[in-house]
This record gives C-alpha cells, structure tokens and sequence, in this order.
C-alpha cells in the first residue's frame, strides 16, 4: 500500500506553506481507508484510519476557533499520549495555533509556571489528576487560561469549574461549528507560513527553570528531510513507509518522541501505536512488534535487566542455551562494532547458528524482532548496552540532537556505525566544534527561533556569527565520527585542576544491570567520589536469590551485601578510568530519584544541583 | 497485522475459535484421518477399519458427548458431579419409552431414534435444572455426595420400573440404531446393517461411525463455543469464585441451574445413542462405575477443555483394549517360554492353583480385567489430580509452554 508521494493532490491548488496539519490532510485523500493509529482500548487494538483522523483534526480546528483561539495563541496538552494529544496537536498547527506538552509527572508548581509561561489559552488535562493540577490553585493564577478540557470523565464530572468543558463536548461544538463556518480552517491552513510557530518545547531544565523552544513549521519541515527521510540511515535505505509500525510510549511533549512518532507519521505514512502506560511498555512491545523504535538509554538499560532477570530465572537447559546465545551475542557484537556495524563473514556464520537457536525468539519476546532500526538518543548510554543488542542482530544506532535545532546534529548511518559515538553529522548541515571549547556548534535551518519570551535567553544560546550554541563539548574521531564528551556545565575540575566527564563514569557505573543512578560528585574536591541508586527489581533478585530478607528500597541498599555488590561494579569501572577519574569512595541514594520529589527532570536526567542539596551530608560523609 | 499474533485489532478474531493458522491445518488433518478411519485407507491406520475396532471408536465417540457435558458443569462451571451416569441412565430410558417397540410388558412408542435422543436429553436436562438448586446450596464434596444419591435413586427406580427399564438384571431392548425422519420402518439412513456408502463397502460400526463423528464434532465444537460465551464466561467466573463472580454481577443460582441443564442435556443425548447403539442394556449398567468413568475422562484429558475431552475419552477407553492386549501378550510369553515368562507368570494368574495379580478367567483370587480397569483408573485419577491437575492437556499445555517462552521460562 506504498502511495506515490510526489503525485499531485486535489487540493494542491490552494495550499499554504506544507504543515504536519496538511501533510495528515493528504494521506486522508490519499488512503482514506489506511490505519493511521491504534490505542488499546478495552483489551483490543482499536483502529484509526487517516480519513477518521483529519475528521477528527477539522472538528477539533473548528472547535478551537469557536473557543477564540487565534493565530498565535498556545494550547496545552497535560496527558500521557493518546490520540486526544495527536488530534488537538494537529488541530492547533492547522489553524496556525501553538501547541505547548506537559510531562504527566509534572507537579502542580510546574504546571503553575509552564501554564503561565506559555501564557496557553486552551489547556487539555487528561483526567481527573490533571485536571486537579490546575483547579488546586485560584483561577486568577492564571490569566490567559480560558478553558480547560478535559478527556477522561470520571472523576472531574461533578466539578462545578465553569472553565471545565468534556472533549466530548468540546468534539460536538467542533461539529456544529463545522457546519456553521465550514472552510474557516482550509482557509487557516492555506495561509499557513513557515515561519508561523507551530509549537513550543520546554527544555527540562536540568539547572534553570525550563524554557519553550520554539518551533516552526520550517523546523519541523527540515527534520523531516534531514532526519527522517535522509539516505542511508536504515539498511536497505528504506525509508519509513505505511508497513512500519511505531509504538508511541515516551510522552509526546519531548521533541525525540514527537519527531519519531508524530512527523514520522505525517511524513511516511506509518502507524503510530499508542503503549497503554508505561508500565505495559515491555507487553505492547510484544504485541506491536515495530519496526521502528526509538528509546532513550533509561529504556534500553531496562530492556537489557530484564533479560538479564529473566535468563537467570529460567530453568537449567535454558540457561545452558541461554550461555551459548549471549556467547555468541557477545562474538557477533564485538565482530559488528569492529566492522562499522556490519557482520563480518564470521559473526554472520555465529548469527546463523544462534539467529534460530535463542536470538528470533529472544528479539520476539522483547518485542523487536520485526524492527528495522532502532536508536537510542537524548542521553548518552553506555556502549556496552548497545553491543548487546547489537549483537542480537537488532540494528541499534545512537544519535544525537537537542530540542533546540529539531534534533538535527548527528547519527549513526547504517554500515558506519562507531560504537561511542553518536555518528556523523547529517550532511549539508552547518556543524562545527568551537576550536576553543570544543562545544559542538550548528546552523542550519532546523535551528529554533528561540526562547519564548525570552530574549535574553535567546540571545545567550547563539554565538555571534549566528550559530547555536548546544552547551555539550564533543571531539571528533578519525575526524568523521562525533563523541559527546559532556555537557559543558557539567564538566568537574578537581581541586587538583584535572577536568573530568561525569557522565562518561556514570554511563560505566550504569551498564551494570544492578545500577539504575549514579551520580559523578569531584568539582573542587581532592578526589572523586559517587552516589550511587540500585536497580530494585533487579537487585531485589539477586538479594533473594541470596537469601538476603530485605523490606524496602532503602533498607536493601543499606545490606552489606549489597553494597559489596556495588563495590564491583565501581571497582571495575575505575579499571577503565585513568588514577584521578577512579571513584574513591561512593555512597548509596537511599530512595528511589523521582521527578514529583524534584530529584529528575520529568525526562529522568539527573538534577544535579538539587542533587547536591538533597544528599548534601550523604556528600560531605565522603569527604 | 502479518506476523503479529498478538496484535488484536477486533474481538471476533481474539476470542476465534482456533485462531491460529497451524491449529485449523490441525484440524483438518486430524479430521481427515478420522473420516478416513472406516474406509483402511490411511497406511498405518488400516486396522482401525475392523468392526471390533469400530464399536470401540463408536462408544468412545459417544463418550465424548458424554464427557463434554461433565465438562461443562464439572470443568467449566466447578461443580462436582458424580451423577453423570443418572441422566444418561434418563435420556437412555427416555430413548427407548419413545423409540423402542412395545411389547405387553414394556413401554414403546416406535417412534425415530433422534426424536428419542433428543426429548431423552431434554428430559435430562429438566431432570438438571430440578438438581441445580442444591448445588447453590452445598458446593464441593457436598455436592459430590448429593449427586452420588441420584445414582442411587436411578438404579432404584431402573431396577423397579420394569416397563420402562425391562426386567431388573436383565434389561431391555432399544430401537433400531438407523436415522428415519417419522417413519420407522424405512429407513433414511440404516446405521445398523454392513452395506455400501460412497462406493466402500462399510460394516454397519463404519457406517455407525461415520454418523457419530458428525454428531460428537457437531457437540464438541458447541461446547467449545459455549467457553466463548456470555453464558461460558459465567461458569468460568462461578468456577474460579463464585461469591466474587456474584460480586460482579453473576447470578450464580442462573449460572449453575444452565450449566447443570446443559451437562444434563449432553448426559441424556450420549445415554440415548450409547444405549440404542448397543441395542439392549440391563439397569445395572448406569451406575456408579460409569459417573467415575467420566470423572476419569475429565480429569485425565483435562478439566475445562474440550480437547482434553477428546483426549481423556480416547485414552480411557482405549485402556481395557490395552490391558486385554498386555495380559494377552504376557500369557503368549507365558506359552512359548520366552525370557519374560517368570515376570509375566507374577503378573497373570493362568489357572485356579496359580498366583497372579491378573487372572484370565473370572475364578478364585487376583483381579479380572474389568476390576484392573478400574483400579487403573482410580490410581490415575489420584495420579493425575496430585502430579498434573490439568490432564493429558496439561501435559501438552506445559510443553507448548516451554517453547513458547523460549529462551524465557516465564
């Protein structure tokens, strides 16, 4: 069911500036009757078909402009990914709005600042948690909110909140105002520019509060081209067609998941699948089956434990295979990151035997048999990690971006792939590493226009011929490949005036399957020295298969054993290190890092300064 | 989707009936082998097509009926019930008051065979939904023992109402086994006699056969969908618990006289055809042995399942063949003074001054086979109950399960 892209469409005549809105526009009078989306609902797939959804957009456009959004205005999306979020995210491009996403996980101060940051008009709250966020504080709070929908009745029924309106009845005013005004959006979407900002995403704020990066459809138009359809990132350079299969799981507000999922949808076609929670990620896996798969380290590095876990519980002949399957992942792994990531006849011949001894059944039960490329971005992971799967036969590519130039710096390209790095600048782009700093720099027209509202933010992130400044220091190697050496404000100076990447340790530490957080502390200090938090399922297994009683996560960190246990694996990450980058003495985090508690980032990177602040006599006990 | 077998896009296909590819290819084979079975054509299967061999497959495949209603109140809905042999012992009488022929001492209505059977398991199943209240009120052993006395009221009332049931240790005769739509004497379909069906020569048990696979499928794969049912997921629900099924809006005194009314039917359908087939049967024969015999088939095949039917009825009465076949083999041993002799002259007793645990004739010490049968099958029973509580079933379930998880075990 491939369709011809480059065929001239009906409504080719009266198009503005081509927007992720018109593109979804197009599929529907291409393959009105092709699945576009699916969401798990009462036990089984429920199918969207494209001409269902722009139905759906155009009543959610119509129903938007009934509600006094104009050109220019922000609505915002607080809610796990559902189609809800794709329909009012298109619906607000069409009719040349703005659309701004919150974390589910952020908590009622966040929601306070973000809401009256982006100054939004429309807020759509998913359920009754949501919605509470808002109704907790005075409605003078926020000023230019005028309504808030809601998706999920149960709960916010009985609410008396004259701003609350069900997307139910938000959907049925859309429908009648269709019929009321009908081309008021086509004629929206035609005058669409590309310069019209489509949406603004907040950075996650690992220091200041976060900041709305803000996106344009010309943004979004070039990581589309450079990203998405650029040539020989997948093998074969098959580009994403309607036969792919998405699992849309990391929340939608992240630019990675909004380009993986959402523009990649709009783009080629595929099916995007919505994960129940986040917690059934691992089951839909299983049941999706994609074929393309984008996950942040956090993600592969449990994918990993698991399977760890899972092999050590099985009974004995497995087990048996189960050696014989990662000896040879390892062979074919170590073979694959000699090669570029490709098989050497070797590797190709171990993959033969164990492709249908343990790997197919393997890569089934994780869910990735059927994928084509997967990547892991937005942090870095450890190489370990990807060797690992790599050696599976999933073809695994590491890339690199930030929110700030659409994601379009570097990737891995399928056959040159240089494990630790994060690949080669995608071509004809402007990149560059400061000669001074070595900060990776780029220019290109993927570069966001800048900060909402904040000029002077702005202004900082750009270098004064005009290139952004992304704040993470790279160095090249064998001058094609990128390796992201840290963020530069994370970079330690020991009091010794040795500099030293914290996250190049950390990463080592959390390879270990029995490591879920590390924290790199040495800035002015004689040496170096780590907090570090345990993975609780997976050394909750190893503490039970010991016969070690344990209660909760503090107390099974505070085992002796345990902490033993972590001694290893530092002791065998300090072998990697140079003298001065070796931990000396590390402490354990003694609760599980939360987004809610303030600890995380709502995309689970470390907040290092509350960190500090927190665990400030955990840090001092070192010293 | 292709290659996705647990993406379900639509309920029809996730609750289908075999919803896999390699389960309907299966299915086919398996039914074209036992179509096959009276003609001798599959190599390998050719002895099958001996009438002694049909009677056996004949009776096994009306057990399976049988066997599917205890399924169903037994393994679906959890209700124990030892009186299966009761409401067959109704239907089968209810059989031949309408079907056999009258004489000055006997009831007989002359009427087709499949009207018989099916007010007989009609009959049977009001006999059920007069039952099923008693099961709302005591549950588990309980009720095993109050439905252990309707075998006892039934071997009362069969041995004492002669009109029906024929002179008590003696019994009575059935109406001819052959299919008429109202007039008995000629016949549609002749069950009964060896002639020529599709250019085969079929002995009547060939031709008997061939009708009861229809029927038993036809049953089998009603009692398959009726898991799959509104009404299969309340017995399901009672089963499992039945104060929570309740909680959830199961009407569990519903749901228990249905299943009862439904096992019933099924009872009263087998004890027609097995009676008629047979032709004369003494009271004597519904009795309790036949209730254990069924709970045997349940419990070996697997309780709840319907292939486990299949599988449990094969296996249990292809038993006493096996025995016959085992102790004729140790007595061949015996003759020709084989090496094995000594072991099987322990095992079998071959005349009145011998030791054994088998005797061949009927006299003096050591175990006939019929009472071997049954000691074999309430040590299987017990065996299957402690060591593998899902059956024959359970046993494929956990070798499926063992690759299915591969490299995994859970």
């Amino acid at each position: 069911m491939t369709a011809t892209i480059d065929q001239p469409l009906p409504s080719a005549a009266a198009q503005g500036y081509p927007t992720v809105a018109s593109r979804v526009r197009d599929w529907a009078e291409r393959t009105p009757d092709g699945v576009v989306l699916r969401e798990k609902d009462y036990g089984i797939w429920q199918e969207w078909t494209w001409s269902q959804l722009w139905d759906d957009v155009l009543s959610a456009a119509h129903a938007l402009l009934a509600l006094d959004v104009a050109v220019g205005d922000v609505v915002s999306i607080h809610s796990e990914d559902r189609p809800e979020w794709i329909v009012l995210d298109l619906a607000t491009v069409a009719i040349r709005g703005i659309t701004t996403g919150l974390y589910p996980t952020n908590p009622t101060a966040e929601v306070e600042y973000l809401l009256n940051d982006s100054g939004a008009k429309i807020h759509i709250a998913e359920d009754q948690e949501q919605v509470d966020k808002v109704l907790e504080l005075p409605a003078d709070t926020f000023p230019s909110l005028t309504t808030i929908v809601y998706v999920e009745p149960r709960g916010v029924r009985s609410y008396s909140d004259p701003r609350l309106m069900y997307w139910e009845d938000f959907m049925q005013l859309g429908r009648e105002q269709r019929e009321a005004k009908s081309g008021a959006v086509e004629a929206l979407m035609a005058a669409a520019e590309p310069d019209d900002i489509m949406t603004l995403v907040y950075t996650s704020g690992t220091t200041g509060p976060p900041k709305g990066a803000m996106l344009t459809n010309a943004n979004a138009t070039f990581a589309i081209d450079k990203i998405i359809n650029s040539t020989g990132r997948i093998a074969g350079d098959r580009r994403p067609n309607p036969d792919d299969q998405i699992l849309t799981y990391l929340p939608l507000c992240h630019v990675a998941e909004r380009i993986f999922s959402t523009w990649t949808m709009v783009s080629s076609g595929c099916v995007l699948n919505f994960a129940e929670a986040i917690e059934t990620v691992q089951l839909n896996l299983r049941e999706v089956q994609p074929t393309l798969f984008f996950a942040v380290p956090r993600i592969w590095e449990r994918i990993h434990a698991g399977i760890v876990i899972k092999l050590n519980d099985a009974t004995w002949i497995k087990r048996q295979v189960a050696k014989i399957g990662l000896g040879l992942a390892q062979y074919i792994g170590k073979a694959r990151v000699a090669n570029g990531g490709n098989h050497t006849a070797m590797s190709r011949l171990a993959y033969f035997v164990g492709n249908p001894l343990f790997f197919r059944a393997l890569k089934e039960r994780v869910g990735l048999r059927r994928a084509r490329w997967t990547a892991s971005g937005a942090a870095a992971i450890a190489p370990e990690v990807l060797e690992f799967f790599m050696g599976l036969g999933i073809p695994v590519y590491e890339l690199y971006g930030m929110t700030e130039n659409v994601a379009v710096a570097t990737t891995n390209f399928h056959g040159r792939v240089k494990l630790g790095t994060v690949g080669e600048p995608y071509p004809d782009i402007g990149f560059r590493l400061d000669p001074e700093t070595n900060e990776i720099q780029t220019k290109h027209p993927g570069v966001f226009k800048g900060y909402w509202n904040k000029p002077e933010k702005t202004a900082e992130t750009f270098t004064e011929d005009g290139w952004l400044k992304t704040g993470d220091v790279g160095e090249w190697v064998d001058e094609t490949h990128v390796k992201i050496v840290d963020r530069m404000k994370d970079i330690i100076i020991t009091s010794g005036g040795k500099n030293i990447s914290p996250s190049e340790i950390e990463n080592s530490l959390k390879a270990s399957p029995f490591i879920k957080e590390a924290m790199v502390i040495g800035d002015g200090r004689k040496f170096v020295s780590a907090l570090v938090g345990i993975e609780l399922d997976t050394v909750g297994d190893w503490a039970t298969r010991r016969g070690i009683p344990f209660t909760t996560y503090r107390d099974l960190g505070e085992k002796p054993e345990v902490i033993d246990l972590v001694q290893k694996v530092v002791t065998a990450t300090n072998e990697k290190f140079a003298t001065v980058e070796q931990i000396k003495k590390f402490r354990m985090i003694p609760k599980e890092l939360d987004h809610e508690d303030g600890e995380l980032t709502a995309t689970q990177k470390l907040k290092r300064s509350s960190m500090v602040e927190m665990f400030g006599d955990l840090v001092e006990s070192m010293y | 989707m292709r290659g996705r077998p647990l993406l379900y896009v639509d309920y029809n296909k996730e609750q289908s009936l075999f919803p896999t590819i390699a389960q309907k290819v299966l299915l086919a084979i398996g039914a074209l082998i036992a179509i096959s079975v009276p003609f001798g054509l599959v190599p390998g299967f050719k002895f099958l097509a001996s009438p002694g061999w049909l009677q056996l497959l004949v009776i096994a495949l009306i057990f399976m009926i049988g066997a599917a209603g205890l399924n169903i109140v037994t393994g679906m809905a959890g209700q124990i019930s030892l009186g299966h042999a009761f409401f067959m012992g109704i239907g089968a009488y209810t059989t031949a008051a309408l079907s056999g022929s009258s004489t000055e001492a006997l009831w007989g209505m002359e009427l087709p065979m499949w009207f018989g059977v099916i007010v007989g398991g009609l009959v049977a199943a009001g006999l059920g939904i007069l039952i099923a209240p008693t099961a709302v009120r005591v549950r588990g052993l309980y009720l095993a023992i109050v439905t252990l006395g309707l075998v006892f009221i039934g071997q009362h009332l069969f041995r004492n109402w002669n009109q029906v049931a024929g002179i008590a240790e003696l019994g009575r005769n059935w109406g001819p086994f052959q299919l008429s739509l109202w007039d008995i004497d000629g016949p549609t379909l002749d069950l009964a006699t060896d002639g020529e069906w599709f250019g085969f020569f079929l002995p009547g048990q060939g031709k008997a056969y061939l009708f009861m696979l229809v029927v038993a499928a036809l049953f089998l794969l009603l009692a398959k969908n009726l898991a799959r049912t509104r009404i299969g997921r309340s017995f399901a629900a009672i089963r499992d618990r039945d104060i929570a099924a309740e909680v959830m809006g199961v009407n569990e005194a519903k749901a228990k006289t249905q299943a009862f009314a439904i096992s019933s039917f099924y009872a009263g359908v087998a004890g027609g055809l097995y009676a008629t087939f047979l032709g004369f049967l003494p009271p004597e024969q519904w009795s309790l042995f036949l209730s254990v015999q069924f709970i045997a088939i349940v419990l070996i095949g697997g309780a709840g399942t319907v292939i486990g039917v299949v599988l449990g009825t094969l296996f249990v009465q292809l038993l006493p063949r096996l025995v016959e076949n085992f102790t004729g083999f140790l007595s061949d041993q015996i003759a020709d003074g084989t090496w094995l002799a000594p072991i099987a002259d322990i095992v079998i007793k071959t005349g009145s001054g011998d030791f054994g645990v088998l005797s061949l004739d009927a006299q003096g010490a050591g175990l006939s086979i019929f009472q071997a049968n049954t000691v074999l099958y309430g040590l299987l029973i017990a065996v299957f109950l402690i060591f593998e509580p899902l059956g024959l079933y359970g046993i494929w379930l956990k070798v499926r399960n063992y690759w299915k998880g591969w490299p995994f075990t859970y």
